[in-house]
Protein backbone atom coordinates (compact mmCIF):
# COMPACT_ATOMS: atom_id res chain seq x y z
CA UNK A 1 0.00 0.00 0.00
CA UNK A 2 2.54 2.62 -0.51
CA UNK A 3 2.14 3.38 -4.22
CA UNK A 4 -0.03 6.81 -5.20
CA UNK A 5 -3.83 6.57 -4.69
CA UNK A 6 -4.13 4.37 -2.17
CA UNK A 7 -3.99 6.87 1.03
CA UNK A 8 -6.71 9.08 -1.22
CA UNK A 9 -8.79 5.91 -1.65
CA UNK A 10 -8.83 4.85 1.62
CA UNK A 11 -9.34 7.96 3.48
CA UNK A 12 -12.27 8.56 0.84
CA UNK A 13 -13.34 4.33 0.69
CA UNK A 14 -16.18 5.55 3.30
CA UNK A 15 -17.87 8.24 0.87
CA UNK A 16 -16.89 6.15 -2.02
CA UNK A 17 -19.08 3.37 -0.72
CA UNK A 18 -21.98 5.70 0.81
CA UNK A 19 -21.96 7.21 -2.85
CA UNK A 20 -20.91 10.93 -1.51
CA UNK A 21 -18.22 11.73 -3.90
CA UNK A 22 -18.34 14.01 -6.96
CA UNK A 23 -17.80 12.45 -9.92
CA UNK A 24 -14.59 13.10 -10.69
CA UNK A 25 -13.45 11.90 -7.29
CA UNK A 26 -15.40 8.97 -7.53
CA UNK A 27 -14.06 8.25 -10.66
CA UNK A 28 -10.54 8.02 -9.25
CA UNK A 29 -11.44 6.02 -6.35
CA UNK A 30 -12.80 3.24 -8.90
CA UNK A 31 -9.66 3.15 -11.09
CA UNK A 32 -7.67 2.56 -8.18
CA UNK A 33 -9.65 -0.64 -6.62
CA UNK A 34 -9.06 -2.15 -10.03
CA UNK A 35 -5.59 -1.98 -10.02
CA UNK A 36 -4.88 -2.68 -5.61
CA UNK A 37 -5.73 -5.55 -4.70
CA UNK A 38 -5.34 -4.05 -0.72
CA UNK A 39 -7.67 -1.16 -1.30
CA UNK A 40 -10.10 -3.40 -3.26
CA UNK A 41 -10.42 -5.96 -0.40
CA UNK A 42 -10.79 -2.91 2.34
CA UNK A 43 -13.56 -2.18 -0.12
CA UNK A 44 -14.90 -5.92 -0.55
CA UNK A 45 -15.12 -5.74 3.36
CA UNK A 46 -16.98 -2.39 3.38
CA UNK A 47 -19.47 -3.52 0.99
CA UNK A 48 -20.00 -6.83 3.16
CA UNK A 49 -20.28 -5.13 5.83
CA UNK A 50 -23.11 -2.74 4.35
CA UNK A 51 -25.21 -5.94 2.97
CA UNK A 52 -24.89 -7.73 6.26
CA UNK A 53 -26.74 -4.77 7.99
CA UNK A 54 -28.88 -4.35 5.38
CA UNK A 55 -29.87 -8.20 5.70
CA UNK A 56 -30.26 -8.77 9.53
CA UNK A 57 -32.21 -5.89 10.00
CA UNK A 58 -35.51 -6.77 7.81
CA UNK A 59 -38.40 -6.82 9.59
CA UNK A 60 -42.21 -6.77 9.50
CA UNK A 61 -44.50 -4.81 11.82
CA UNK A 62 -46.95 -6.97 13.48
CA UNK A 63 -50.13 -6.91 12.00
CA UNK A 64 -51.65 -5.76 15.25
CA UNK A 65 -49.72 -2.42 14.60
CA UNK A 66 -50.99 -1.95 11.19
CA UNK A 67 -54.35 -2.61 12.36
CA UNK A 68 -53.93 -0.20 15.09
CA UNK A 69 -52.86 2.66 13.03
CA UNK A 70 -55.23 2.32 9.84
CA UNK A 71 -57.81 2.77 12.88
CA UNK A 72 -56.38 5.87 14.12
CA UNK A 73 -56.55 7.27 10.96
CA UNK A 74 -59.78 6.26 10.10
CA UNK A 75 -61.07 7.11 13.43
CA UNK A 76 -59.47 10.01 13.41
CA UNK A 77 -61.77 11.18 10.23
CA UNK A 78 -65.12 10.01 11.94
CA UNK A 79 -64.80 11.85 14.92
CA UNK A 80 -64.12 15.59 12.81
CA UNK B 1 -29.02 30.75 3.68
CA UNK B 2 -26.72 27.80 3.54
CA UNK B 3 -27.76 24.44 1.96
CA UNK B 4 -28.49 22.94 5.49
CA UNK B 5 -30.88 25.85 6.04
CA UNK B 6 -32.61 25.10 2.59
CA UNK B 7 -33.19 21.87 2.99
CA UNK B 8 -34.37 22.24 6.75
CA UNK B 9 -36.76 25.13 5.62
CA UNK B 10 -38.03 22.19 2.87
CA UNK B 11 -38.71 20.07 5.43
CA UNK B 12 -39.97 22.78 8.31
CA UNK B 13 -43.43 22.54 5.21
CA UNK B 14 -45.59 23.27 8.46
CA UNK B 15 -44.88 26.14 8.04
CA UNK B 16 -45.46 26.85 4.15
CA UNK B 17 -48.72 28.12 3.06
CA UNK B 18 -48.64 26.46 -0.51
CA UNK B 19 -49.61 23.64 0.60
CA UNK B 20 -53.54 23.67 -0.73
CA UNK B 21 -56.52 23.13 1.57
CA UNK B 22 -57.54 19.40 1.41
CA UNK B 23 -60.59 17.37 2.64
CA UNK B 24 -60.32 15.45 5.38
CA UNK B 25 -60.79 12.26 3.25
CA UNK B 26 -58.42 13.24 0.76
CA UNK B 27 -56.02 13.71 3.44
CA UNK B 28 -56.46 10.40 5.10
CA UNK B 29 -56.79 8.84 1.56
CA UNK B 30 -53.31 10.44 0.81
CA UNK B 31 -51.83 9.84 4.07
CA UNK B 32 -52.97 6.25 3.91
CA UNK B 33 -51.49 5.64 0.26
CA UNK B 34 -47.85 7.63 1.09
CA UNK B 35 -46.85 7.44 4.65
CA UNK B 36 -48.33 3.52 5.72
CA UNK B 37 -46.16 1.81 2.94
CA UNK B 38 -43.79 2.64 5.81
CA UNK B 39 -44.31 0.77 8.21
CA UNK B 40 -42.33 -2.31 8.17
CA UNK B 41 -39.03 -0.35 7.69
CA UNK B 42 -40.12 2.53 10.44
CA UNK B 43 -40.78 -0.29 12.65
CA UNK B 44 -37.09 -2.29 11.84
CA UNK B 45 -35.62 1.75 12.67
CA UNK B 46 -37.98 1.45 15.77
CA UNK B 47 -36.50 -1.66 16.60
CA UNK B 48 -32.96 -0.77 16.36
CA UNK B 49 -33.90 2.17 18.62
CA UNK B 50 -35.69 0.68 21.67
CA UNK B 51 -34.78 -2.85 21.25
CA UNK B 52 -37.87 -4.66 22.29
CA UNK B 53 -41.21 -5.53 20.33
CA UNK B 54 -43.14 -3.83 22.64
CA UNK B 55 -41.69 0.21 22.78
CA UNK B 56 -40.90 -0.47 19.02
CA UNK B 57 -44.70 -0.63 18.40
CA UNK B 58 -45.55 1.97 20.63
CA UNK B 59 -42.97 3.82 18.98
CA UNK B 60 -44.02 3.68 15.21
CA UNK B 61 -47.62 4.06 16.44
CA UNK B 62 -46.72 7.30 18.44
CA UNK B 63 -44.84 8.53 15.31
CA UNK B 64 -47.88 7.64 13.10
CA UNK B 65 -50.46 9.62 15.04
CA UNK B 66 -48.20 12.88 14.79
CA UNK B 67 -47.18 12.85 11.34
CA UNK B 68 -50.92 12.23 10.51
CA UNK B 69 -51.61 15.21 12.59
CA UNK B 70 -48.98 17.52 10.65
CA UNK B 71 -49.67 15.67 7.26
CA UNK B 72 -51.78 18.73 6.35
CA UNK B 73 -48.42 20.60 6.26
CA UNK B 74 -46.71 18.24 4.89
CA UNK B 75 -45.62 19.51 1.21
CA UNK B 76 -46.55 17.22 -1.25
CA UNK B 77 -43.21 15.97 -3.68
CA UNK B 78 -40.79 16.72 -0.38
CA UNK B 79 -39.07 14.01 1.02
CA UNK B 80 -41.65 11.99 2.37
CA UNK B 81 -39.59 9.42 4.00
CA UNK B 82 -37.02 11.38 5.51
CA UNK B 83 -39.93 13.23 7.11
CA UNK B 84 -41.01 10.58 8.90
CA UNK B 85 -38.19 9.30 10.01
CA UNK B 86 -37.23 12.81 11.61
CA UNK B 87 -40.65 12.66 13.66
CA UNK B 88 -39.66 8.72 14.52
CA UNK B 89 -36.22 10.14 15.70
CA UNK B 90 -37.95 12.83 17.28
CA UNK B 91 -40.24 11.24 19.23
CA UNK B 92 -37.51 8.02 20.39
CA UNK B 93 -35.77 10.91 21.76
CA UNK B 94 -37.54 13.60 23.40
CA UNK B 95 -40.36 10.59 24.93
CA UNK B 96 -37.74 7.92 25.16
CA UNK B 97 -34.71 9.73 26.54
CA UNK B 98 -36.21 12.86 28.41
CA UNK B 99 -34.74 11.08 31.74
CA UNK B 100 -31.18 11.29 30.62
CA UNK B 101 -29.24 14.26 29.59
CA UNK B 102 -27.40 12.65 26.77
CA UNK B 103 -29.95 12.63 24.04
CA UNK B 104 -28.71 9.40 23.16
CA UNK B 105 -27.96 6.65 25.07
CA UNK B 106 -24.28 5.45 25.30
CA UNK B 107 -21.41 7.72 24.74
CA UNK B 108 -17.95 7.09 23.49
CA UNK B 109 -16.84 8.25 26.62
CA UNK B 110 -18.01 4.77 28.27
CA UNK B 111 -16.17 2.49 25.60
CA UNK B 112 -13.38 0.17 26.07
CA UNK B 113 -10.33 1.19 24.41
CA UNK B 114 -10.54 -2.33 22.59
CA UNK B 115 -13.98 -1.15 20.96
CA UNK B 116 -12.81 2.52 19.38
CA UNK B 117 -9.20 1.00 18.43
CA UNK B 118 -8.63 1.87 14.79
CA UNK B 119 -9.58 -0.47 12.08
CA UNK B 120 -7.49 -3.53 11.24
CA UNK B 121 -5.19 -1.32 8.88
CA UNK B 122 -2.48 -4.05 8.79
CA UNK B 123 -4.50 -7.05 7.67
CA UNK B 124 -3.65 -9.06 4.71
CA UNK B 125 -5.37 -8.90 1.35
CA UNK B 126 -5.68 -12.55 1.65
CA UNK B 127 -7.19 -12.30 5.62
CA UNK B 128 -9.47 -9.33 4.23
CA UNK B 129 -10.71 -11.72 1.62
CA UNK B 130 -11.49 -14.09 4.66
CA UNK B 131 -12.63 -11.45 6.81
CA UNK B 132 -15.44 -10.24 3.63
CA UNK B 133 -16.21 -13.96 3.59
CA UNK B 134 -16.96 -14.74 7.37
CA UNK B 135 -19.24 -11.61 7.67
CA UNK B 136 -21.07 -12.43 4.91
CA UNK B 137 -21.97 -15.64 6.58
CA UNK B 138 -22.59 -14.60 9.95
CA UNK B 139 -26.03 -14.88 11.28
CA UNK B 140 -29.03 -12.42 11.30
CA UNK B 141 -28.18 -12.78 14.97
CA UNK B 142 -25.00 -12.30 15.58
CA UNK B 143 -25.10 -8.60 13.57
CA UNK B 144 -27.92 -7.36 15.10
CA UNK B 145 -25.91 -8.26 18.57
CA UNK B 146 -23.14 -6.15 17.37
CA UNK B 147 -25.34 -3.42 16.51
CA UNK B 148 -27.16 -3.23 19.76
CA UNK B 149 -23.79 -3.46 21.32
CA UNK B 150 -22.50 0.01 19.99
CA UNK B 151 -23.03 3.62 21.24
CA UNK B 152 -26.68 4.74 19.88
CA UNK B 153 -25.69 7.78 18.06
CA UNK B 154 -23.28 5.09 16.14
CA UNK B 155 -25.78 2.59 15.55
CA UNK B 156 -27.96 5.01 14.06
CA UNK B 157 -25.72 6.70 11.87
CA UNK B 158 -24.90 3.13 10.19
CA UNK B 159 -28.34 2.23 10.13
CA UNK B 160 -29.99 5.51 8.44
CA UNK B 161 -27.28 5.23 5.75
CA UNK B 162 -26.62 1.58 5.70
CA UNK B 163 -30.23 -0.02 5.59
CA UNK B 164 -31.86 3.02 4.60
CA UNK B 165 -30.11 4.76 2.27
CA UNK B 166 -30.03 8.17 3.76
CA UNK B 167 -27.69 11.10 2.72
CA UNK B 168 -24.88 11.95 4.67
CA UNK B 169 -26.88 15.37 4.15
CA UNK B 170 -30.35 13.54 5.41
CA UNK B 171 -29.04 11.81 8.13
CA UNK B 172 -27.64 15.28 9.58
CA UNK B 173 -31.22 16.89 9.24
CA UNK B 174 -32.62 13.67 10.96
CA UNK B 175 -30.24 13.77 13.72
CA UNK B 176 -30.14 17.44 14.10
CA UNK B 177 -26.15 17.38 13.78
CA UNK B 178 -23.43 18.83 11.66
CA UNK B 179 -22.59 16.59 8.63
CA UNK B 180 -19.54 16.26 9.95
CA UNK B 181 -20.81 14.37 12.66
CA UNK B 182 -22.86 12.49 10.43
CA UNK B 183 -19.76 11.33 8.87
CA UNK B 184 -17.55 10.40 12.11
CA UNK B 185 -20.36 8.27 13.61
CA UNK B 186 -20.56 6.59 10.54
CA UNK B 187 -17.12 5.85 10.34
CA UNK B 188 -16.28 5.29 13.85
CA UNK B 189 -19.61 2.98 14.04
CA UNK B 190 -18.45 0.77 11.00
CA UNK B 191 -15.29 0.56 12.54
CA UNK B 192 -16.63 -1.21 15.92
CA UNK B 193 -19.41 -2.99 13.80
CA UNK B 194 -16.94 -4.54 11.59
CA UNK B 195 -13.89 -5.35 14.77
CA UNK B 196 -17.27 -6.78 16.45
CA UNK B 197 -17.95 -9.27 13.78
CA UNK B 198 -14.80 -9.75 12.43
CA UNK B 199 -14.04 -11.19 16.17
CA UNK B 200 -17.26 -13.00 16.26
CA UNK B 201 -16.65 -14.67 12.93
CA UNK B 202 -13.14 -16.02 14.37
CA UNK B 203 -14.54 -17.50 17.37
CA UNK B 204 -16.36 -19.94 15.36
CA UNK B 205 -19.79 -19.20 16.91
CA UNK B 206 -21.38 -18.28 13.68
CA UNK B 207 -20.00 -21.08 12.05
Amino acid sequence: MTDCGCEKALAELEEYLHNELCKEDYDQILEHLAGCGDCEGEARVGIVLTQAVQRACRETAPEELRTQILSIVREDLHSQ
Amino acid sequence: MTVMELSLAAMESSKKPEAPARSSLELRRMFEEQALPFMDQLYAAAMRMTRNPTDASDLVQETYVKAFAAFAGYRQGTNLKAWLYRILTNTFINDYRKNQRNPFQGSIDGMEEWQVGEAISATATTTRSAEAEAIDHLPDSAIKDALQSIPEEFRLAVYFADVEGFSYQEIAEIMKTPVGTVMSRLHRGRQMLRKLLSEYASSGVGR
